[in-house]
């Protein structure tokens, strides 16, 4: 399967092995050092057996001064081949009789066995001895010493050694062998839930499942808790990806509504302001016919009310038009290219000169960069812009208008400045609004649309409009247009 | 010569002697009735004696017939001694007729003239008899030291212990110079 399942199996198996490697170590050991210590005592046992034989068998020898009577007697000691060297001692611990395995007998100094004892023991690295009183009705006659080496013993651990070896080597080939096995009953469906998660995490396919394990323990639950959790993910998400849809086609529905009124309403104050001027060219017309007909015959108030109703009828026909220009810039498409600025400032003063009106102005034109846009609607724009400086400055005797640009990281604001009347900050946000006027018409002349027709426009490019000004300190109109790498 | 220098002699010198003594080790060497008088009474540890209503069987009895060897060694040996549990009684004789009560007769080489007579008369009593006499054990005594080369042993004639009805451990035998089954001479 994939390295995880190999990597979580390889550690169960490392558990098990290393486990069953200490228990059998530790059984092992015990077992072996149980043996050891049974083997000590059984040697002390058997020593003793020795010992005894020798001690009632050299009574007399020791009674009778026969030496060589206890040597035959510790001849029979060959039997035993662990027993490296027997003496026998007199009761004055003179040595009497020796026996040595290979020939050779170490003199050594007479047992000292404690009063009340009639035996001894005392083990070394590499032997055994056991002294023992030789006693003879009651009296002590002598003693004697056998010296058994532990060779035995050693040949015993080291083949408890190597058995255990072999066990382990078997026990743990079995153990591995045995867990390679079993281990795949949790291993198995650890790696199925692990796979089935990182397929979820990376394809956000929430359809898929773990396969379900039947033995109805914890993993059991893991894997079926996995599922649960899979299908009420998967519950969500579908129920997210409706919602969704659902917002998608409200959104889409609004804006098409929103589309579908703003072109009526479009379409109706086109058709109201086209509707309107019917009415007023035959107020234009039979007001002009009535002068000529009868302009002799009224008297000074009926001229001014027949020249005021003309002049209303005129600022009606501008109104319209205005009103026409504005509805049919929400429908006009942007044709874009470089508009040089300079030269679009300097198009507008001429189409504003007449404005001007003798006036003495002092212009101020900065550098201007090329902006992108279309160049048939920035001309309003500016147009606008400078007719308004120009309007709001006549009552200065020396009326200043500056025209500027700065660039701004994104975009290009371009000003127009004026020493004029200026106007309320307070009243700010009113004055790109529709018929939105901060002045008397009867004070400077105005449909109240230019303003909301440059918002318009520069909104159409993308970009923004505001003004600073205040009252009798002039104003200063600004607008925006996204520049090359913004744009 | 300080005085401490002077006792320090004295010591290393005592040191000496001591150790030459104890290297030597062997302690006061017995003299042959020292070891005579405590194998006589040894004897007593391995034998078994036929009972006889002449006797007491609850002690041990050891006699010598005719001129003591031992003196006052026999008398220190056998002081408080038991065997087996039994005590140990002795007294001298001067003839086998007082020797009824006896279960050890030690023969002196004083009788040597009448062995022929005492060892028959002892052995009917269930005595085991003992002697340092040569040929003793030719006469039909159970028991006769030889001493060789400065070292007491002994020899045992099964054939009269036996017929006396006394019984000799096999361990007594393994530990005997000699051991005869016949009253001809040992093996």
């Amino acid at each position: 399967m994939s390295e995880r399942h190999g990597s979580i199996s390889r550690r169960l198996t490392w558990m098990n092995m290393l486990v069953s490697g200490i228990a059998l170590l530790i059984a092992g050991v015990a077992f072996a050092a149980y043996d050891l210590a049974t083997f000590r005592s059984a040697t002390v046992r058997e020593l003793s057996t020795e010992a005894r034989m020798v001690a009632s068998n050299s009574v007399t020898a020791l009674l009778f001064n026969e030496p060589r009577a206890a040597e035959d007697t510790l001849a029979a000691l060959r039997a035993s081949p662990e027993v490296m060297l027997a003496h026998i001692y007199t009761a004055d611990g003179r040595l009497f009789a020796a026996y040595a395995r290979d020939g050779a007998a170490s003199p050594s100094a007479p047992p000292a066995i404690p009063a009340g004892a009639n035996e001894i023991s005392s083990f070394n690295a590499t032997s055994v001895d056991l002294s023992r009183q030789i006693v003879s009705d009651g009296a002590p006659v002598g003693t004697v010493r056998i010296r058994a080496d532990l060779q035995a013993m050693y040949d015993r651990l080291r083949s408890y050694a190597l058995i255990v070896a072999a066990v382990l080597v078997v026990s743990l080939a079995g153990a591995l062998l045995v867990s390679r096995v079993s281990q795949r009953a949790i291993s198995r469906p650890l790696a199925e839930v692990a796979a089935v998660a990182r397929q979820v995490s990376q394809e956000k396919d929430y359809g898929v499942r773990a396969p379900t394990v039947g033995t109805g323990d914890e993993l059991a639950v893991l894997v079926d808790s996995f599922n649960a959790m899979l299908a009420e993910i998967q519950l969500r998400d579908r129920s997210l990806q409706q919602a969704h849809a659902e917002l998608e086609v409200r959104v889409r529905e609004r804006t098409e509504e929103l589309h579908a009124s703003n072109k009526e309403l479009e379409a109706f104050s086109y058709s109201v302001s086209h509707d309107l001027r019917a009415p007023l060219r035959h107020i234009t017309g039979f007001a002009t016919l009535l002068e000529q007909r009868s302009g002799a015959l009224l008297d000074a108030d009926g001229s001014r009310y027949l020249r005021t109703i003309t002049e209303a009828a005129a600022r009606m026909a501008t109104l319209i038009d205005d009103l026409l220009a504005f509805s049919r810039m929400g429908r006009a498409s942007l044709s874009k290219s470089r508009v040089d600025l300079a030269q679009l400032v300097r198009d507008a003063r001429t189409e504003v000169s007449a404005d001007v009106n003798g006036r003495r102005i002092d212009w101020e034109v900065h550098d201007l960069p090329s902006v992108e846009g279309d160049p048939a609607l920035l001309r309003p724009v500016m147009v606008n812009l400078l007719s308004n400086a120009i309007k709001y400055t006549s009552t200065r005797d020396e009326a200043r208008i500056e025209v500027g640009a700065e660039a701004n990281p994104g975009e290009v604001v371009v000003f127009v400045r004026d020493n004029g009347v200026g106007f309320d900050m307070a009243y700010a946000h009113k004055l790109f609004g529709v018929f939105q006027r901060l002045h008397r018409a009867d004070e400077f002349s105005g449909t109240g649309i230019g303003l909301a027709n440059v918002r318009r426009i520069v909104q159409r490019h993308g970009g923004r409009t505001w003004a600073e000004g205040a009252v009798g300190r002039g104003a200063t109109f600004y607008f925006s247009l996204p520049s090359q790498g913004a744009a | 010569m300080t005085r401490s220098a002077l006792r320090r002699l004295a010591a290393a010198t005592a040191l000496t002697v001591i150790c030459t003594f104890t290297a030597d080790a062997q302690p006061a060497p017995r003299s042959e009735y020292e070891i005579k008088a405590a194998y006589l009474f040894t004897f007593g540890k391995f034998v078994d004696w036929p009972p006889r209503p002449a006797r007491d069987e609850s002690a041990v009895t050891i006699c010598v017939l005719g001129a003591d060897p031992f003196g006052p060694v026999l008398d220190a040996t056998l002081a408080g001694a038991t065997i087996r549990g039994r005590k140990v009684s002795w007294r001298r004789l001067t003839g086998p007729e007082d020797a009824a009560g006896c279960h050890i007769v030690f023969v002196s080489a004083s009788e040597e003239r009448r062995v022929s007579t005492i060892v028959p008369a002892l052995n009917q009593l269930g005595a085991l008899t003992v002697s340092d006499m040569p040929q003793f054990a030719s006469h039909g005594g159970m028991i006769q030291f030889v001493t060789a080369a400065s070292r007491v042993r002994f020899e045992i004639n099964l054939l009269s212990a036996r017929e006396a009805g006394l019984t000799v451990s096999s361990e007594l035998l393994r530990v005997a110079s000699a051991v005869r089954n016949g009253a001809g001479p040992g093996e």
